[in-house]
């Protein structure tokens, strides 16, 4: 903050002076010791002690005490000379912790995971499988399940004024200075290439908490990961790097299940495939890019899903930009949820079908455009019927976090007799008793489901994506569509690491560990959402899934609490307006099994204390006195 | 005491500049938007004043503050007689 806020040395001064004073300690050392200085020193100490044998003891111990002094100040050099975020002042100076140890993050030690062993597998009796009740009608479950709470009327208008506010600056400062950036020399007789508004929102709008996003990490992104600190010295136009680094609770990564490991069987069975078949074919499926293992990665996905045939592709954004195209085209109708995902939006525009778009989750609203769709047909050909209507959905939605209301929509799909194309991007894996995804969460037959599509990028910590359904619709794609085509297949230490990590799932590997880790993002899904809603913050989406977004509507908010996070080494994702509406600001856990309930308590302690100093307690809702249960 | 008073002070300037997105900018804009909520505040002031007061108190018939100015100009007035 310290850069970014001509205040901030005031703040934190203030801040240190009260600490003192109450000698209440709870140091945040932003940036631990760099890995690239550790690393050396431990291996030299390794090669002094092998060392110490062959030459004589005292000589060696004398140098490796001087060569750790030097290191020491190093260190603290490295440490206090830039730091990257300082602390936040708060309502009675700094955030308050019951014990001095809370204050840091340390990290956890292996204990609790989910492994095979099964040692969060504690109360089985009381736990809840990720499934449907289906005790209520769907409706009346959804309804019970889902919160959207409204916004707080002042809150709305401050967000507007705010929002205003920083328009009316960026104007000022654009007519003021010249932004250092690269400009465009306006050729005669041509118009600018760029578009003016996005690049003058990005220089005077985003800029200005440039440094919550995009954030570089240097370590692997499991429960915990390690940032790369940087600052600013000019307002975010640009960055240094401090060359420290900061260990963080990892809450921002779609790791849902924990396969993103630098260990572990998936990581040693892809490395085993690396050494054997290389990085890459460097060519399609349709020439010389297919091997047994796309094959077997293909038969694999499609028992997962519980369908006859699935395809596979090596990006997940690409298998729903250019598969569309290939089903779809003009004269077809699509009725698209209003939150679906961009690659799902470029693969409507690139068909050219018609879109239409119902409310978000809203089944009137699906069924009167379904309703209007097949009376009136297609109005630019004299209102004859439409070669196939659409229905377009995801799982989860990602911005959101609700589910998917999927019984309702297979009925209006019967009755309307239309296709459904169901995007399980975040659901697989992380949603259902056994993780086969929303469709496995309601019960549904997967064979009700005309288009499964999901991709490998977030449960299975790989990269990719996949459709599946029947054999006749796979056959139809592996002859049509661009990405099978002329996009080259995927690399074969990712075939193996989804390969590994879907039989972990599936338990082909002989062990329950999979189980355990659905059932522990189950458990911890459960657990974090029921104690964010005991705070008093607004959360959004289903109560079974594990994106939740909290709402913070200010721009300057989201900015506070990512950087307050940071100094308490928890690394959370933002969502601003572009991403969402202007006054929806929000900040998005994103919850693993790999997350033991040490850490999730500690994260939740730290949010309790943020959102009651920066005032984020939005919601009017009753809550729970009682104690939450893990 | 002045400490606690200094901290509240503190903190609820810091909720202040959250909440109008002054927090994420930088120092010259923080004090130009404050130069322009100073003038908007004082153009409001002297419209209550000089028109709104006035159309009111002859919609009412009845002007507290006018009536009070009016008898302090009568002492100053009889102050300058004496």
């Amino acid at each position: 903050m310290g850069n970014m806020d001509d205040d901030g040395v005031t703040f934190a001064q203030s801040y240190e002076s009260i600490a003192a004073n109450k000698n209440a300690s709870t140091p945040i050392s932003n940036g631990h010791i760099p890995n690239q200085n550790f690393v050396p020193r431990e291996m030299a100490k390794q090669q002094h002690e092998k060392e110490l044998n062959e030459v004589e003891q005292e000589v060696q111990q004398d140098r490796v005490e001087v060569e750790e002094q030097q290191q020491l100040l190093l260190n603290k050099q490295l440490k206090f000379s830039a730091p990257a975020y300082t602390e936040i002042r708060t309502r009675s100076g700094g955030l308050h912790f019951k014990r001095t140890s809370e204050g840091s993050y340390h990290p956890a030690t292996n204990e609790g995971h989910a492994t095979s062993e099964g040692k969060q597998t504690c109360d089985d009796d009381k736990f809840k499988p990720s499934q449907a009740e289906r005790v209520l009608s769907a409706e009346r479950e959804h309804y019970q399940k889902t919160s959207f709470e409204d916004v707080p009327l002042h809150t709305a208008c401050l967000t507007y004024l705010g929002f205003y506010l920083l328009m009316i600056l960026g104007y000022i400062n654009q007519l003021l200075f010249v932004p250092k950036v690269a400009t465009e020399k306006a050729r005669d007789g041509y118009v600018t290439l760029y578009d003016a508004f996005e690049s003058f929102y990005s220089r005077y709008v985003y800029r200005r908490v440039r440094d919550c996003w995009n954030r570089p990490i240097c370590s692997v992104p499991g429960d915990e990961l390690v940032l790369k600190d940087r600052v600013t010295d000019d307002y975010g136009w640009s960055f240094r790097f401090t060359g420290t680094e900061t260990r963080c609770l990892n809450l921002g990564s779609y790791n849902y299940l924990g396969f993103a490991a630098a260990t572990g069987a998936c990581a040693d069975n892809s490395e085993q495939r690396a050494r054997e078949k290389g990085l890459a074919y460097c060519s399609s499926r349709c020439e010389l890019g297919n091997s047994q293992m796309h094959i077997d990665l293909e038969k694999l996905t499609a028992r997962y899903c519980g369908v006859e045939d699935a395809i596979v592709f090596g990006m997940g954004f690409a298998t729903n930009a250019l598969n569309l195209p290939s089903l779809l085209g003009p004269n077809c109708l699509v009725v698209s949820d209003e939150k679906n995902h961009a690659s799902i939006i470029l693969g409507l525009r690139l068909s050219g079908a018609t879109t239409r778009v119902f409310k978000h989750n809203n089944m009137r609203d699906l069924d009167r455009v379904l309703r209007t769709g097949v009376c009136y047909g297609n109005p630019k050909n004299g209102g004859k019927p439409w070669r196939k209507i659409m229905i377009l959905v995801e799982g989860i939605f990602s911005m959101e976090g609700s589910i998917v209301r999927l019984p309702e929509i297979i009925a209006l799909k019967k009755k309307y007799k239309a296709y459904v194309y169901l995007d399980e991007a975040h659901s697989i894996g992380s949603m259902g008793p056994t993780g086969r995804g929303v469709v496995e969460y309601f019960g549904i037959d997967p064979k009700d489901v005309d288009i499964l599509m999901g991709t490998f990028t977030k449960s299975f910590g790989s990269a990719g994506g996949y459709i599946a359904g029947s054999k006749k619709l796979i056959d139809f794609l592996r002859t049509n569509s661009h990405a099978h085509c002329y996009a080259s297949s995927i690399s074969p230490p990712i075939v193996q690491q989804i390969y590994t990590s879907m039989s972990i799932i599936m338990g082909e590997d002989g062990t329950d560990t999979g189980r355990n880790k659905v059932q522990q993002l189950a458990r911890n899904t459960r657990y974090f959402r029921k104690r964010l809603a005991q705070m008093g913050v607004i959360t959004y989406g289903h109560e079974d899934s594990p994106v939740v977004p909290m709402l913070v509507y200010l721009f300057s908010k989201i900015g506070a609490v990512i950087r307050t996070l940071t100094t308490r080494h928890i690394a959370v994702v933002g969502a601003g307006f572009p991403a969402t509406p202007i006054m929806e600001g929000r900040i998005r856990f994103c919850l693993s099994a790999a997350h033991t309930k040490d850490q999730l308590d500690y994260a939740l302690d730290v949010i309790d204390d943020v959102s009651e100093n920066l005032g984020l307690k939005y919601s009017r809702k009753p809550r729970d006195p009682n104690p939450i249960e893990y | 005491m002045l400490n606690n008073i200094m901290n509240f002070a503190n903190y609820w300037w810091f909720r202040y500049l959250m909440v109008t997105e002054l927090y994420v900018v930088e120092k010259w804009e923080r004090v130009t938007i404050h130069v322009i909520f100073m003038v908007l505040f004082c153009v409001f002031w002297y419209f209550n004043y000089s028109v709104l007061l006035s159309l009111t108190s002859n919609l009412i018939g009845y002007t507290p503050l006018a009536s009070i100015l009016d008898i302090e100009n009568e002492g100053a007035a009889r102050v300058k007689v004496m």
